[in-house]
């Protein structure tokens, strides 16, 4: 379950960075209220398992689902305790806090997601039902992880309570340990960048988790939405260049999901190291992981939140359709669309460009273009084709006829126009 | 072709002296505008011979009339012009391609069709001229009329008397070929 989660996150989050912000709203709207409760509890099971656990110990605990239970009865306790001890921590460890907090948010997004997306997909259910079957239980691993990790981590996984419901919190919280538990959990400090942001949310919240303010809380979730979606902005850059990358991870993440968590903390990463500069990834990560079912196949065209950046086939393919749109509409104007013959881009007489009227001009059934002016001038002199000497039409010379008198020269027009069709 | 060229401009007087003189006010705006045109068509046809890379022949601008030319053929392979190199002028009309462009050799040639000025007695450069003709066309097909002859109209009635001996006939070539400088 927290491999898929951690996997999930990452490749999800770089190919659908919208949807993403849709998660948010929704995530406001429904569940403020019961993610703030959620929150706060969390926030002080955390603190107080930091404190009383040693983060050796933690680790085993985070690896295994069953020892996260056990966590469950020390975090109510140490909320006073954990309040006071997040702003102990020394401005260090707020870049990794940052970046962990971030992983937990994100984490707790995706298993929003993934609830919500439940009956829909299968696959998901599995993971889901994982976390449902914890319960409250499987929160605590969460609350374990993160103590272990530190003092900071406590505020990220607040943070996962309030986006999470219950069962996918639990989602959420161990695909965030493990990353943090993991000594790859390092390579998460590369969302640092994001970690301003963040870290001021984390501060709210545990100010907020402190006097229990339901206010606070939810002004940091507000600003954790507004650093995600300026991360969004970010990934939307480079999340076409990670895409095939992760696109593989992602499979294999999926496959992996229902496993050993042990499997995620190597391929988060390796996702870090791919993304290295796209620190954002992990956070959409989270969002997309309710997608990853989904995401196994790349966009399709027809998909509502394909990122517009993406090139578009269908306008490639539009360039020769517009062009032979073009030819047919000359076409029509004199009644030959589909002579025979490859149309010369310009005269060969004059070398100047042959407009749609000149390119359906046909004077000669030998088939030599040639624009009007010279076809004129040609009628003008010795009234051959210049591709097969033989004198045009007698039409044509009548035309000429026509054209000196000035007389009945429309009437002449129609006739060569005959002419042309029907050659 | 010289009279049917004069035939040209005559009819268009015509008209003009009989109409008005709007008439007169388009002629000379035409000529501009052929001018331009002749120039283009020049450009281009330069353009398309240098990218061509036919062998054998080859034709470029005098230094500063773009309307006339100096070319180079030589001789094809398996004919008594073998191993020579000609160089003729080429001079274009203000009309061209309209009307065909004045050929001659610079060099002297000892050919049936080639007269001891240089002038040249090839059908498509006379009436059997086409606009659809150009320079390249016109180097090809001179230097495949050196290897055909047409003896029955001939301009040098000595050479095409000895073309039927045909090594007597590279032995004048031979003699009489001057090499360009």
């Amino acid at each position: 379950m927290e491999t898929e989660g951690q996997n999930c996150r990452m490749g999800s989050y770089i190919y659908r960075p919208k949807k993403t912000k849709k998660v948010f709203e929704r995530i406001r709207g429904a569940s403020v209220i019961h993610i703030l409760s959620h929150t706060l509890y969390f926030l002080s099971l955390y603190l107080s398992l930091y404190l009383f656990s040693d983060q050796v110990r933690v680790f085993p605990i985070l690896e295994r689902v069953d020892s996260a239970m056990i966590s469950d009865s020390i975090p109510k306790a140490s909320i006073s305790m954990a309040s006071s001890t997040p702003k102990n921590l020394p401005k260090k460890k707020r870049a990794n806090r940052s970046a962990k907090v971030k992983q937990n948010k994100l984490v707790a997004r995706r298993g929003q997601f993934i609830s919500q997306v439940k009956n829909k997909i299968g696959c998901k259910d599995e993971a889901n039902g994982e976390g449902g079957l914890h319960g409250g239980a499987s929160v605590h691993p969460e609350n374990e992880r993160g103590q272990a990790m530190e003092k900071l981590e406590i505020n990220p996984r607040g943070e996962e309570e309030i986006y999470g419901d219950g069962s996918p919190m639990n989602h959420y919280s161990d695909s965030e340990s493990s990353p943090l538990n993991s000594p790859t959990s390092h390579t998460s400090s590369v969302l640092g960048s994001n970690g301003s942001g963040v870290q001021f949310t984390a501060s709210s919240r545990s100010g907020s988790s402190s006097g229990r303010s339901s206010s606070s809380s939810s002004n940091g979730c507000c600003s954790e939405i507004m650093s995600e979606d300026d991360e969004e902005d970010d990934c939307l850059d480079d999340w076409e260049a990670l895409a095939d990358a992760l696109a593989a991870t992602e499979k294999k993440e999926e496959v992996h999901n229902p496993e050993s968590e042990f499997d995620s903390p190597p391929e988060k990463h390796g996702i870090g190291s791919q993304s290295s500069g796209v620190v954002i990834n992990p956070e959409i990560g989270g969002m997309a992981v309710k997608r990853d079912p989904e995401l196994c196949r790349a966009w399709s065209p027809d998909d509502a939140f394909r990122p517009q950046s993406l090139p578009n086939l269908s306008k490639q393919y539009s360039f020769p359709l517009i062009s032979e749109r073009q030819l047919s509409r000359g076409g029509p104007v004199w009644g030959c669309k589909n002579v025979g013959g490859t149309v010369p881009t310009s005269c060969p007489i004059c070398c100047e460009d042959l407009d749609c009227t000149d390119s359906s001009f046909l004077p000669c059934l030998c088939g030599f273009r040639l624009c009007l002016f010279c076809h004129k001038r040609i009628l003008e002199q010795d009234a051959r084709c210049p591709g097969c000497r033989k004198q045009y039409d007698r039409d044509d010379s009548i035309e000429k006829e026509a054209t000196l008198d000035g007389g009945s020269l429309t009437i002449r027009l129609a006739r060569s126009c005959s002419m042309i069709t029907r050659s | 072709m010289a009279t049917v060229n004069n035939n040209g401009p005559n009819q268009d007087s015509n008209p003009n002296t009989n109409t008005v003189a709007s008439a007169k006010q388009t002629i000379p705006v035409a000529k501009t505008v052929d001018t331009q045109s002749v120039l283009k068509r020049l450009q281009s046809e330069l353009m398309a011979l240098m990218m061509s890379g036919d062998a054998g022949i080859s034709a470029f601008p005098e230094e500063d009339n773009i309307f006339c030319w100096k070319g180079t053929i030589s001789g094809s392979k398996d004919t008594v012009f073998e191993g020579t190199e000609y160089k003729l002028s080429l001079s274009f009309p203000s009309d061209y391609p309209f009307k065909a462009p004045k050929v001659k050799f610079e060099t002297t040639c000892f050919h049936p069709n080639v007269d001891l000025h240089g002038n040249i007695c090839l059908d498509i450069l006379q009436d059997k001229w086409s606009s659809a003709y150009d320079v390249r066309t016109i180097l090809l097909s001179v230097q495949s009329l050196l290897g055909e002859p047409n003896t029955s109209s001939p301009l040098n009635n000595q050479a095409a008397a000895l073309w039927g001996n045909q090594e007597e006939y590279r032995k004048m070539v031979e003699k009489l070929y001057k090499p360009i400088a």
